[in-house]
């Protein structure tokens, strides 16, 4: 029964996937780019991991994708093809050269056995561990980088606002 | 959780991360990278949550690993996003191919 949600998830989020990086419209790029991280968010329920599903869906759909939406309604004129193709001959290159690197990184990854330290059934980390690991400061805890990447968010973001903004605005602010 | 192993995981995300490749490699459009990168992190995550699952019996550091990289994600997109917005009240396009420089 999971490998039968597996497959279609998995032929979903590929279909949505190439659609991301194939389609002419921009706006209909991230259409498909919901529609894979959905399908990502689907495999992580197969997996146990509902947190991470949620954080899937709320952060990357509502957030990131989002702001790209917005992004490229302000940058483009969605009614046309506004962005040049790169030359034909260039996609079947790298086409080859993406099949070939799948091929060979999954036949790799087969061919590797993975050994876990000691054989244990599979399960999800729950909530509360995630939460538990995410703030302790003991051993296996994460409160570093936990703190570390709330600064790098932070930094990013003053960054984006100060990047983002137009020289008009800046020399007003200047001048008050 | 009978006839889904750790490799159906491997291998469809190492698919996924190709999928993003040939989309950073062939798109022209700065937002249709910026979108096949998220494909590769999303492959990378998949990967992380994978190994937690199925080899490590759910030690939350492999739950953590994936909220880190869709937090980097986040500020990722954020100071790209404003880059090209600048790019673009400059240049009026976004074309890799033609955008050769981010001074004034």
């Amino acid at each position: 029964m999971h490998a039968v949600f597996f497959y279609l998830l998995a032929a979903f989020i590929l279909f949505s996937a190439s659609f991301v990086v194939t389609a002419h419209n921009l706006f209909r790029s991230a259409m498909g780019l919901i529609a894979a991280l959905l399908g990502v968010a689907g495999l992580y329920l197969l997996m146990d991991a509902q947190f991470l599903s949620a954080i899937q869906i709320t952060v990357y759909i509502g957030g990131i994708v989002v702001l790209m939406v917005f992004v490229i309604l302000l940058v483009t004129d969605v009614t046309q093809k506004l962005f040049q193709q790169c030359a034909g001959w260039r996609k079947g290159i790298v086409g080859v050269l993406a099949f070939l690197l799948c091929f060979l990184m999954s036949s790799m990854m087969l061919a590797y056995q993975f050994h876990p330290p000691k054989p244990v059934p599979a399960k999800s980390a729950s909530v509360e561990d995630i939460g538990h690991a995410l703030l302790s400061p003991n051993r296996g805890g994460f409160i570093l980088p936990f703190e570390v990447i709330s600064l790098v968010l932070i930094a990013a973001l003053i960054g984006a606002v100060t990047v983002a903004r137009s020289d008009e605005e800046t020399q007003e602010a200047q001048k008050s | 959780m009978k006839g889904l192993t750790l490799d159906h995981f491997l291998v469809f995300s190492t698919m996924l991360f190709s999928l993003g490749i040939y989309g950073l490699l062939t798109r022209r459009n700065l937002i249709a990278m910026l979108m096949s990168v998220e494909l590769v992190l999303n492959a990378a995550a998949l990967n992380f949550a994978a190994f937690h699952h199925y080899l490590h019996g759910g030690d939350p550091a492999g739950a953590v690993f994936p909220i880190m990289i869709i937090a980097i994600a986040a500020a990722e997109a954020a100071v790209a996003l404003a880059i090209f917005i600048t790019l673009f009240r400059h240049d009026k396009h976004l074309d890799v191919q033609h955008a050769d420089t981010l001074k004034h």
